[in-house]
């Protein structure tokens, strides 16, 4: 419970300081902490405008998504406390849940009958089909390593050894985790979530026809998806036996740094050429493949 | 004694369909349908539900030869009920579905397709419920044949005619593998049987004999190098068919392939380390075939092969914990590989018959030409939509559960595992996600570009929505499918039963019992996901009724004369993923380059190809080399009866030479 | 402290199969030598001072230092900045990239030997991999050049591999380095532009 609860309040800060951080490594003064949260309420008392082409599909969309985000969010745990539904194999639910959000938000994309957001469905489709491979790997590579197959169970065990390659181990999967994050919710180098090209354009240009209510249930699941990303990094970091009123406080201030991380590199990293993006994503797929020859020679298998 | 009497007076009755006048032939087949699912789901049912080991069931047994007796075991219980759902659901969309033929075609054509049908689902039954060889293989010809011609129904089109002939080839060919096989069984046993297996197994090597019986029937499965059949006859069947075709009837391949593991005794580790290399290169090669194609059954046909590709894997993960004495991998692996054959003959049946209804109201299997069909169609799009997030393996349907099962097998496998396995077993995890991945890709692209959007041919304009007939069996299928996602517990014990009961796997009630407790979190977070979807839509509706609520056109970015021709087609969804999956599946294209001294380009025309690589290779060079040959030979056929005489002639010389130098 | 180095030495081999710009390859065999620097310090403390004084100041002055400078000197004369490969997308040689760090490990398994560190002879063989697969699938004889540097460094690698003995004969190999740089600094004598294909073509 309090790992839900402690990453809903990390939602109202984290895009903030993305932003702020992007403002700053400019030059600005940028806008403020809770800006993202103050656009969301003001979107919420628009009313909003269909496209004449779009059916149900569009519609329902922003609602699955964000109700696919919350559930995934069930399953992470906190400290030594288990997740509100933990079960073996959870990780697997987990990336499935979120597969869904997407499946649903290339369909509405196509729903629009226009070609920009045709563009951003097929980029979005293949590249987050790549992406699978290298969540998956680590996530194997964590069931290799603790025996365990439950996200709950396996952060509990992660820290038993003080052996050298853990923490090799520990750093790639933050890495890994940072950057299969940043792919997707669609940030750069990926996507660049401020250009106003249509043609560059991939997220951004899935949401284009959203306005008023369904818009501010897409950016909620999206801001969400941050913490939630940030729940994990944070979990790989800090062992879990350790102070609660600490590890809370640790929470925070991991992902405050992956705020900071997300906003600086997105300020000094141009995005790829779309047609080099697939192998950028396949390497962080060969990153893991690394990861997993160090869990071999953890745990023994080699030499 | 009733048993065999029931059952054999269904095999008799199923002729009179040729005499019972044109309006009632349909009522008849069904009531004679209906009559034989029961009377088998009974028997396994109460086979499942008791203790007993098998079931027997004589039907006729002379004193020397072949017999025909019918044994149910646990495993042949489970594929009576998958076979009689989808064979059931499928004649009543049928009823829809042929009826636009009535007018066409005659009371003869009929009777022929309904006996076909009735054959086909008998023969399926028996080929399960059958151990003696000869019987067996008997059936499964008529199993081949009856498909055949349902295959050929609409044979007034040569390439359908074609398309069923190439098919009836292959079967043959498979058949001749198994055949093969079986005789070598009676070679070292005395017996051509099933139950010979067992002492085969234990006297000489496994391997070969395994790889014989594992070609014969995976040439019915589809697995690839061997699935060059599967794209072309089931576009060509009409859809009720090709549901049935897919669903149940590749199913019998791995029917086959899991009998002969049964009696397996060594060997185990490679067997299973073969099935999975094959598996997940028909699952990765199968769905990216799927993802080129614009025949909307012919992209299902191929994502067939990719789920019979993780039914396979399932099956090679739980021979490879046979192997390794994981009583968890063995149990998980089987389990996730029977569940898949459930869900899959479930939802792609599902899939098959709703293609039928699109192509009943637009004429076209062309995803090219369609387009905005959800508007007019909602129905059948939604139905497909259910069908499309099944087959991705999407929470919460079922999907889901049996790509769980199989991913479970892998993970739980992994910590105690050497070297060599930890890293198959990685290979397998990467490949299951990465077929996942493709899945969804594949099925956005089918969905999206035929159902939604704006039409983009005037086939798709005048689509209209169609009967009931149609669409409620349909609906019956989307209720299981549901059922099983969200109460999968209900279904997945009793897999569970049967899988340890028929491997022989010790200590089961650990493994067992803690995953169907998972299962149960999985069924509850499903109740989660639907309680917190419908709350968001109907706060939402609230809020939106309070605002103000407009219409437009889609944003066009300033240019105000959209048209339908503007939205993505299905092969430019396509196109970046063509670019990287070219190397490996050779998509052609034939265009005229514009030279840069062309100012004015002329008319020019694009041609796209995405052949079945495996097909070219495997089948038409061969037969194009063996033609060029003919051909050459065919010089001796000049029509003339004088030079047939003289071949006559110098035949007759040519025995006279060879019995005087005493070769012949 | 020496498995950070390793592991990052074998994230910059797979780099070499995404990388784009021929600067970034250079920038990539200087971290290598850098990174070789740095294991032999830890690695081999039981040598003789001088022995590994001399081992030190070559991978830290040629390998760090002069090759990457006389390498970036040619790529600037020659303007050839994107590296260009045989009819393949990139993709393809990270796919193979990966197979090659698998079958590294598999083989390091089999290979294996009491008087040898296993983790050095896979992360060699992967490094042997790589350079293979750089002088295969590349067309300029630039990316050639840099294909037989990596090799090198698995000849290094491999010498690490055989454990604390470190004979002359190592010291030998790695003056092939120097054999290198003679190959280099005939581009700048024969004024050899990298961009010719020409001495890839043995047929006419």
């Amino acid at each position: 419970m309090a790992g839900f609860i402690l990453i809903v309040i990390a939602a109202f800060f984290v895009p903030g300081m993305i932003l702020r951080t992007k403002s700053i490594a400019s030059g600005r003064k940028g806008p403020g902490l809770f800006q993202p949260v103050k656009d969301i309420i003001v979107l919420l008392k628009k009313g909003s405008v269909f496209s004449t082409t779009t059916g149900l599909i569009f519609q329902i969309a922003p609602a699955v998504t964000l109700a696919t985000v919350i559930c995934a969010m069930l399953l992470l745990p906190f400290a030594e406390q288990k997740a509100l539904l933990p079960f073996e194999g959870d990780f697997v639910l987990f990336a499935y849940l979120l597969a869904l959000g997407k499946f649903f938000t290339i369909i509405a994309a196509l729903d629009t009958g226009s070609s920009f957001e045709g563009m951003g469905a097929s980029r979005e489709a293949l590249f987050s089909m790549l992406v699978e491979p290298a969540f998956f790997i680590l996530l194997a590579t964590f069931a290799m390593f603790t025996g365990y197959t439950s996200f709950s169970v396996i952060f509990n065990h992660f820290f038993v050894t003080g052996n050298d390659y853990v923490m090799i181990y520990s750093i790639i999967g933050v890495y890994l985790f940072i950057q299969i994050a940043m792919v997707e919710t669609s940030r750069l180098p990926v996507d660049d979530p401020k250009t106003h090209l249509e043609l560059t354009m991939i997220h951004e240009v899935m949401i284009l026809d959203y306005s008023g209510f369904d818009k501010a249930l897409i950016h909620i699941g999206t801001y969400l998806k941050f913490a939630l990303y940030g729940s994990l990094i944070y979990n790989l970091i800090v062992p879990a036996g350790w102070n609660i009123f600490l590890q809370a406080g640790l929470f925070f201030a991991v992902q405050g740094f992956f705020a900071v991380v997300i906003g600086l590199t997105e300020s000094f990293r141009a995005r790829n050429k779309m047609n080099k993006n697939p192998k950028f994503i396949l390497t962080l797929s060969a990153i893991a493949w690394i990861a997993f020859t160090v869990i071999l020679i953890l745990t023994d298998k080699l030499a | 004694m009733l048993n065999s009497v029931l059952f054999l007076a269904i095999l008799f009755l199923s002729l009179l369909v040729f005499f019972i006048p044109g309006k009632f032939k349909y009522h008849f087949t069904l009531v004679l349908l209906l009559c034989g699912v029961v009377l088998t789901s009974v028997w396994s049912g109460m086979l499942l539900a008791g203790d007993d080991q098998v079931l027997e069931i004589p039907l006729f047994a002379p004193s020397a030869g072949s017999t025909f007796i019918l044994t149910i075991d646990r495993l042949a219980a489970f594929f009576i009920i998958v076979v009689n759902i989808t064979v059931l659901v499928g004649f009543l969309y049928a009823r829809g579905y042929l009826a636009p033929y009535l007018k066409s075609k005659n009371a003869l054509r009929f009777s022929i397709h309904y006996f076909s049908y009735l054959w086909l689902w008998l023969s399926m039954l028996m080929v399960v419920m059958i151990r003696d060889g000869l019987s067996f293989l008997i059936v499964w010809e008529i199993m081949a044949l009856s498909s055949f011609f349902l295959v050929i129904f609409d044979a007034e089109e040569r390439s359908i005619l074609k398309t069923g002939i190439s098919y009836l080839i292959q079967m043959h060919a498979g058949m001749f593998f198994i055949l093969i096989a079986f005789l070598i069984v009676e070679k070292t046993t005395g017996r051509m049987s099933f139950d010979a297996l067992g002492e085969y197994f234990t006297g000489n090597r496994n391997l070969p004999l395994f790889l014989l019986f594992f070609t014969g029937f995976a040439i019915k499965a589809g697995f690839i190098p061997l699935h060059t059949w599967l794209p072309e006859a089931h576009p060509a069947a009409p859809s009720h068919v090709s549901g049935v075709m897919s669903g149940v009837m590749i199913k019998m391949g791995i029917y086959g392939i899991l009998r002969v593991i049964v009696s397996m005794q060594s060997d185990l580790l490679v067997t299973g380390i073969i099935i999975l290399v094959i598996s997940l290169i028909s699952g990765v090669l199968g769905v990216m075939m799927a993802i080129m194609q614009k025949d909307l059954k012919r992209l299902l046909a191929y994502s067939t092969i990719e789920n019979v590709g993780i039914i396979g894997a399932g099956i090679g993960l739980g021979v490879t914990g046979m192997a390794l004495d994981s009583p968890a991998l063995a149990l998980l692996g089987f389990s996730g590989s029977l569940l898949h054959v459930l869900n899959h003959s479930l939802f792609k049946s599902l899939l098959f018959f709703n293609a039928g209804s699109v192509y009943q109201a637009t004429h076209t299997r062309n995803l090219e030409q369609m387009g905005g069909l959800m508007k007019n169609m909602p129905s059948t799009a939604l139905l497909f939509l259910a069908g499309s997030l099944a087959i991705c393996g999407l929470p919460p349907f079922n999907g889901f559960i049996s790509e769980y099962l199989i991913y479970m097998g892998m993970f739980q496998s992994l910590s105690g595992a050497t070297l060599y396995h930890s890293i198959v077993v990685l290979g397998s995890v990467v490949g299951l996600s990465l077929i996942g991945g493709l899945a969804i890709f594949c099925f956005t692209r089918a969905f999206g570009v035929a159902f939604l959007g704006a039409p983009r041919s005037d086939k798709a304009l005048h689509a209209r929505e169609v009967s009931a007939g149609m669409t409620i069996p349909q609906y019956i299928t989307v209720a299981l499918i549901l059922l099983i996602g969200l109460a999968s517990p209900l279904v997945v014990k009793p897999v569970f039963e049967i899988v340890t009961r028929t491997f022989a796997i010790d200590d089961p009630v650990m493994v067992s019992g803690a995953f169907t407790a998972n299962l149960a979190q999985i069924s509850i977070m499903g109740g989660v996901f639907v309680v917190v979807l419908a709350g968001l839509l109907v706060y939402r509706r609230h809020h939106l009724s309070r605002r103000q609520v407009d219409t437009g056109p889609t944003w066009g970015c300033g240019y105000t004369a959209g048209t339908a021709r503007q939205q993505y087609t299905a092969t430019s969804f396509a196109y970046n993923y063509n670019h990287i999956a070219k190397p490996v599946l050779q998509t052609a294209k034939e265009m005229d380059e514009i030279k840069e001294e062309e100012i004015f380009p002329r008319r020019r025309s694009f041609i796209s190809h995405s052949d079945d690589i495996i097909k070219k290779a495997l089948i038409d060079r061969p037969l194009d080399w063996l033609a060029g040959i003919l051909k050459r030979i065919a010089v001796m056929q000049t029509g003339q009866i004088q030079h047939y005489i003289l071949y006559a002639f110098i035949f007759m010389l040519l025995v006279l030479l060879l019995s005087i130098l005493k070769i012949i | 402290m020496v498995n950070y180095l390793i592991v990052l030495f074998a994230i910059t081999l797979m780099y070499f199969s995404s990388a784009d710009r021929l600067i970034t390859y250079v920038k990539l065999i200087a971290m290598q030598g850098l990174l070789l620097c740095g294991i032999a310090i830890f690695e081999l403390k039981e040598v003789n001072t001088a022995n590994l004084l001399f081992i030190v100041a070559e991978t830290l002055i040629f390998k760090t230092i002069l090759l990457p400078y006389l390498l970036n000197r040619i790529i600037r004369r020659s303007g050839v900045t994107k590296v260009h490969r045989l009819a393949m997308p990139g993709f393809y040689l990270l796919i193979f990239s990966i197979f090659g760090l698998l079958i590294s490990v598999i083989l390091a398994n089999i290979l294996v030997n009491p008087f040898i560190n296993t983790i050095y002879l896979a992360i060699a063989l992967f490094t042997l991999v790589t350079g293979l697969l750089l002088i295969v699938t590349h067309k300029l004889i630039i990316s050639h050049l840099i294909g037989f540097l990596i090799i090198e460094n698995a000849v290094f690698m491999f010498s690490l591999a055989a454990g604390n003995e470190m004979p002359m004969l190592i010291n030998v190999g790695i003056l092939l380095d120097i054999f290198v740089g003679v190959l280099i600094l005939g581009f700048f004598g024969l004024r050899l532009k990298p961009h010719t294909n020409e001495l890839a073509m043995l047929k006419d």
